[in-house]
């Protein structure tokens, strides 16, 4: 409760910020927040163009906060067992890459998600493996997977698998794709995020397994004390990778979420910044797994929003991402002025 | 050919190297910086926004406003990193949360930034500030060695700046009063203050010194890479630099080591990739190399590769 | 002709729940060694520490040279010419010695206005320095190789380099060997000769009677006795130390011993550093029994105790339960074998300070069938193992079972642990330093669970510091010097003085 009060006072500043920014731009806050909820769908527009309506905005706000959610859980299961895990970039990364490449030989949702999971849970067993066996910062491992991850990723789509039309990877095909995207229905072209109700699923699961399962117990007592942790019997090293390889495979789920589902391509040359915002979006979340979904969807909410209230206001869309790195920004502090209390 | 190697590869090593040394201060005084790559962009962004803003006054052909980006590029990045350690020194907050979260304000706020100012003093929509090119130095008669001549040619005027800022900041950290007392916040912060030092002011500065040194590399990658500072400048040069201060041990010439040998890997690979005719994207896996070198180094040699000690940890000073 | 320099006036020092210094007053001359002695937590460093700054006193004052001083931070009493060597080292570990010395007020020599450490003259002065007061080191050492005498050397020369007029020293000797010991006694006589004054907190009598002209003796908090070294005897100093009064005792009705239960055969067990802290190590403990370990700190004991807990590897010998071997098996194993420990470090081993304290309860049961059930916990038996502990043992908390344990009082805490360990039942329950830090009354309440555990018929291992705790609460006594068991006898047969002797490493060998 203290933490959803301190996420609430950083989202409350940071929105008071952005409303500042915006009255020096000139623009009418109250105006620009309005059109945030109406480009996310939360909110009627004025007017819709064809096959358009409030609910294929909110729609295509579901198809985007789906991978969100993933990332952020898989940032929050690895801080609970004493992790940071800044990796979640690059196995995304690699687990969409991977799923890619499986849907060529079988387009099959199953196959991308089954091959997803596995691939992100190989890359963060590989970096709980190095710290628990050879002490290596699975920070520093991680930032050079990403890079890694990412370079040869790059290599292989440009080399092999290109789009020359839009420069990014060929598309995954449809019948592998987790988005149904321009379905058909009462007359309007919707987005259908079928991951997304797998992507709650898991997080009440997720919850359920950390807090009512023996292994939710160890993964937070090797987390928060492993000295208490080997006094109370546990397996100190093994307990670690199983925290980082379920990471890893909640990494991997949102990165077929985003590139199999949200995207149907992926994009050479970067690491997606997801993977970074959802350290930020865990945080929010207090590191629960139904915060995540929460801090998720208000996330999603200002960048999917605000795109049509760049449009309508005629602001600089990057104003998005500003006040979303706000809210990261206050919520760093606020999780400084829990630790605070704590003592 | 080699010509070329060395040339590209000192151009691309030397701001690498003076953003490791930036980190290494900051890591030394046991303030863990994940936020060189966004001390780098924003410094790149005031320097270029500095630079870009002058042309209209000196015009784009005076060397004022190639020299003034990078006073301001050096300022902007220390002011940047000022709010790392605001956030880790006073408010105690994880220094790599920090970290993570000043590369996403960086991104975010410089993007947004070049935006409004294009278009709301340049009169453009453009997300990029276009920089005019870079002169090139060749110091008559060294150039003309066989070889190694090709060292002192065709050098960017930021090389010989950062090779002298090098060498200050390598005085300053082993030799002066204040590198010998960060040193020592880094490794023991309660002995450091029983000696009398002021522990949160050492890093405060550490900090603001590794975004200035950021800050100087973020404009050297925008003049050297592109001509430009747009969003592209984020391409994880911050990271690498993290990368080479690991490899090179804490240490400041080592990680010139680490960097030449990042750098001339880069410049060899993507020579000998142009000249058996390979598509560039070839490329792509010669840059792996560095993150794999340093991978491996410290699966190997884990051991050895001491990091400071007290790093990372938060020194609060009623805690005994 | 004997002039004051120091002298701490009706000093009171309290913690929550303990009386660190009560109205302690006494007087240190220029130019003397003066020695504290006290058991543990008779309240020693505890006043020294107020005189370089560490503590402000709730009470009394401090003169520093006939001035009342209001010491706030060892920098200000730095300034006032006061220096202190602490137990553990304050050191820069990859530093050179002389850089450690010279830190935070190093020679300067300015280029272009920029400040400059003059090593050269750095490394001259030190070994000027060093040279003066016959305080070996090489100034170019990097510190963190050196021994831990050569350390002490290192921190003596910080404050001399600083010309402190006042030297403290807080148990200097605990870390060091029998030569190093007489070593630097031998360099505390010729910083006194050459007109410092020592202070020396220690509880070794035979260090006191080298070098000490006088000593104040502590217990409890409280100055017993100021003794000129010279005309007492190590007994009568022993005597007033240990204190005739034994405040504390517990109803006890006579042993039966049963069956042998544990049984420790030549235990060899290395130290985080690689050495043998536990030198084989032999004794049995019966059902019924309570085997106490005395001895001064850092003589093993932690390392006996994790061994035979199976927190700590094991490097010879065996450690058998109820005739099963246990050695070197998991702690899971040592746990379903039947052995309860109560370890020392309760804040980072005995607990999960950020679990409530309904979680932390099964925290070494967690996996049996009883709290959990298929890998599923079982909330029920957490919800109702947690009341119950709380109303048994009187653990109070702010919100009962979701107080996280973080925010309760230390002594609620070790009750927590002590509660969990005896429900677990076990033939073998090991009690390590239960009372340290607590008040009176918990301290009554620890040692009557000690005895009900007694007479449950386990076997108890109870280690202390405390040998008051040992007096009152053993059936057999074994003391432990620098990794051996010196004596083992029958408590009836032993006296605190004969016990401290073995504890200082004086008693006739058996």
């Amino acid at each position: 409760m203290r933490k959803f009060t301190l996420s609430c006072l950083a989202i409350g500043i940071s929105l008071i910020f952005g409303a500042l920014i915006l009255w020096l731009m000139g623009k009418n806050p109250g105006e620009a927040y309005m059109s945030i909820l109406q480009g996310a769908g939360l909110m009627e527009k004025a007017r819709y163009s064809g096959r358009q309506s409030m609910f294929t905005d909110f729609m295509s706000l579901v198809d985007a906060m789906t991978p969100m959610i993933f990332a952020s859980l898989a940032v929050a299961l690895a801080l609970k067992g004493g992790f940071f895990n800044i990796g979640v970039s690059g196995q995304m990364l690699f687990a969409g890459f991977c799923a890619h490449m499986a849907a060529q030989f079988l387009p099959s949702r199953i196959v991308v998600v089954i091959v997803g999971f596995v691939a992100g849970a190989v890359v963060g067993a590989l970096i709980g493996w190095l710290k628990s066996r050879f002490n290596v910062n699975e920070v520093v491992s991680s930032i050079m997977l990403n890079s890694i991850l990412m370079y040869v990723i790059t290599f292989y789509i440009y080399t092999f698998y290109i789009n020359p039309v839009s420069r990014n990877s060929v598309s995954v095909p449809a019948a592998a794709r987790l988005t149904l995207s321009g379905f058909r229905w009462e007359g309007m072209k919707v987005d259908i995020a079928l991951a997304f109700p797998a992507a709650v699923i898991t997080a009440v699961l997720l919850h359920w397994f950390i807090n009512k399962t023996t292994y939710g117990y160890e993964i937070k007592a090797v987390g928060l004390s492993p000295r208490a942790a080997h006094y109370a019997g546990m397996n100190v090293g093994r307990t670690a990778v199983i925290t980082m390889t379920l990471s890893g495979a909640l990494a991997g789920l949102a990165g077929v979420a985003y590139y199999c589902g949200y995207l149907a391509a992926i994009q050479p040359g970067v690491t997606p910044s997801m993977g970074f915002d959802a350290i930020a979006v865990s945080l929010l979340g207090g590191n629960n797994p139904l915060g995540c979904v929460l801090a998720s969807f208000l996330i999603t909410v200002i960048s999917k929003g605000s795109v049509y209230m760049s449009s309508r206001q005629n602001i600089e869309l990057e104003i998005a991402s500003l006040i979303t790195a706000l809210i990261l920004t206050f919520a760093a502090c606020s999780a400084v002025l829990d630790r605070r209390r704590g003592k | 050919m080699p010509d070329t190697i060395i040339i590209d590869g000192l151009s691309f090593s030397l701001p690498l190297f003076v953003m490791a040394v930036g980190g290494i201060f900051s890591e030394k005084s046991g303030i863990t910086n994940l936020a060189l790559e966004g001390f780098q962009g924003f410094g790149a962004f005031t320097g270029a926004f500095a630079a870009v803003y002058l042309y209209g006054v000196f015009g784009a052909d005076s060397v004022i406003p190639y020299w003034a980006s990078f006073v301001f590029a050096v300022i902007g990045g220390g002011v940047f990193a000022l709010l790392h350690a605001l956030l880790c020194v006073r408010f105690k907050a994880d220094q790599v949360i920090s970290g993570v979260v000043m590369n996403i304000l960086a991104m975010a706020l410089t993007s947004f930034l070049t935006k409004r100012i294009n278009a709301s003093i340049f009169g453009n929509s453009g997300n990029k500030f276009m920089l005019s090119a870079s002169s090139r130095i060749t110091i008559p008669g060294l150039s003309e060695l066989p070889v190694v001549g090709a060292v002192f040619r065709d050098i960017y005027p930021f090389e010989l700046v950062i090779v002298a800022v090098a060498l200050v900041m390598w005085l300053v950290l082993y030799r002066t009063v204040y590198g010998m007392r960060l040193r020592a916040c880094g490794d023991n912060p309660q002995s450091a203050d029983a000696a009398g030092i002021n522990v949160y002011a050492v890093r405060t500065v550490a900090v603001f010194v590794s975004g200035c040194l950021s800050g100087l590399a973020g404009m050297s990658f925008a003049y050297s890479v592109s001509a430009q500072f747009s969003p592209d400048i984020y391409l994880g040069y911050g990271y690498l630099s993290i990368a080479a201060l690991i490899f090179g041990n804490w240490s400041i010439l080592p990680a010139l080591f680490a960097c030449l040998v990042f750098g001339f890997a880069r410049s060899t690979g993507a020579a000998v990739i142009h000249g058996l005719g390979l598509p560039s994207s070839y490329n792509d896996l010669v840059r792996t190399l560095p993150y794999v070198l340093t991978l491996l180094l410290l699966v190997f040699f884990g051991r050895r590769n001491r990091s400071p000690r007290a790093l990372g940890q938060i020194y609060d000073k009623g805690m005994r | 002709m004997a002039e004051p320099i120091v002298e701490f006036r009706h000093i009171t020092k309290k913690f929550p729940g303990i009386v660190a210094n009560d109205d302690v007053s006494f007087t240190v001359n220029k130019g003397e060694i003066f020695a504290v002695l006290g058991e543990n937590g008779a309240g020693k460093s505890t006043l020294v520490s107020a005189l370089f700054g560490m503590y402000e006193p709730d009470g009394g004052e401090i003169l520093v040279r006939g001035k009342p001083e209001r010491i706030t931070s060892p920098r200000y009493a730095g300034t006032l010419g006061i220096g202190m060597v602490h137990q553990h080292f304050r050191l820069v570990s990859n530093y050179t010695v002389a850089e450690n010395i010279v830190l935070g007020l190093e020679p300067v020599r300015k280029v272009c206005g920029i400040p400059f450490v003059d090593m050269k003259k750095a490394n001259r002065d030190v070994a000027a320095l060093s040279e003066r007061y016959g305080l070996k080191v090489s100034p170019t050492d990097v510190t963190g190789d050196l021994s831990v005498a050569a350390m002490q050397r290192v921190e003596i020369l910080k404050m001399l380099y600083r010309e402190a007029e006042i030297l403290i020293f807080d148990e200097p000797t605990a870390v060091l060997t029998p030569q190093e010991i007489d070593a630097f006694l031998q360099t505390v006589k010729t910083l006194r000769d050459s007109g410092k004054t020592i202070i020396l907190i220690t509880h070794k009598l035979r260090e006191i009677k080298a070098v000490a002209d006088r000593c104040a003796i502590m217990a409890r908090g409280k100055l017993v006795s100021i003794l000129d070294v010279k005309t007492a005897s190590t007994d009568e100093m022993a005597r007033l130390m240990v204190g005739h009064d034994i405040s504390f005792t517990t109803e006890k009705a006579p042993a039966k011993f049963g069956e042998v239960v544990l049984d420790v055969d030549g235990l060899t067990v290395k130290n985080v550093a690689g050495y043998d802290a536990v030198k084989g190590v032999s004794f049995q403990v019966h059902a019924g029994e309570v085997f106490a370990v005395a001895g001064v700190s850092g003589n093993g004991q932690n390392e006996l105790a994790d061994s035979i807990a199976g927190l700590a590897k094991v490097s010879g010998g065996t450690v058998t339960l109820s005739g099963h071997d246990i050695t070197n098996a998991t702690v899971r194993e040592h746990i379903t074998a039947g052995v309860a420990y109560i370890p020392e470090d309760r804040h980072n081993v005995g607990l999960v300070l950020d679990f409530t304290l309904r979680g932390n309860f099964p925290l070494r049961l967690y996996d049996s069938p009883k709290y959990s059930r298929g890998s599923i916990i079982n909330y029920r038996e957490y919800n109702e193992q947690s009341a119950r502990l709380q109303e048994e043992y009187d653990i109070r908390s702010s919100q009962g079972g979701e107080t996280i344990v973080r925010e309760m009082s230390g002594g609620n805490q070790q009750k927590a642990i002590i509660a969990r360990e005896i429900d677990m039942k076990t033939p073998l329950i090991i009690f390590m330093q239960p009372t340290r830090g607590l008040d009176a009354g918990a301290v009554m309440n620890v040692r009557k669970y000690i005895i009900a555990e007694r007479d449950r018929g386990a076997a108890v291992l109870l280690i202390s510091l405390d040998l008051d705790e040992i007096l009152d609460c053993a059936d057999t006594i074994g003391v432990i010097y620098s990794g051996k068991m010196s004596k083992i006898a029958p408590a009836s047969e032993l006296t605190a003085e004969v016990i401290g002797e073995y504890m200082m490493g004086v008693g006739k060998t058996a």
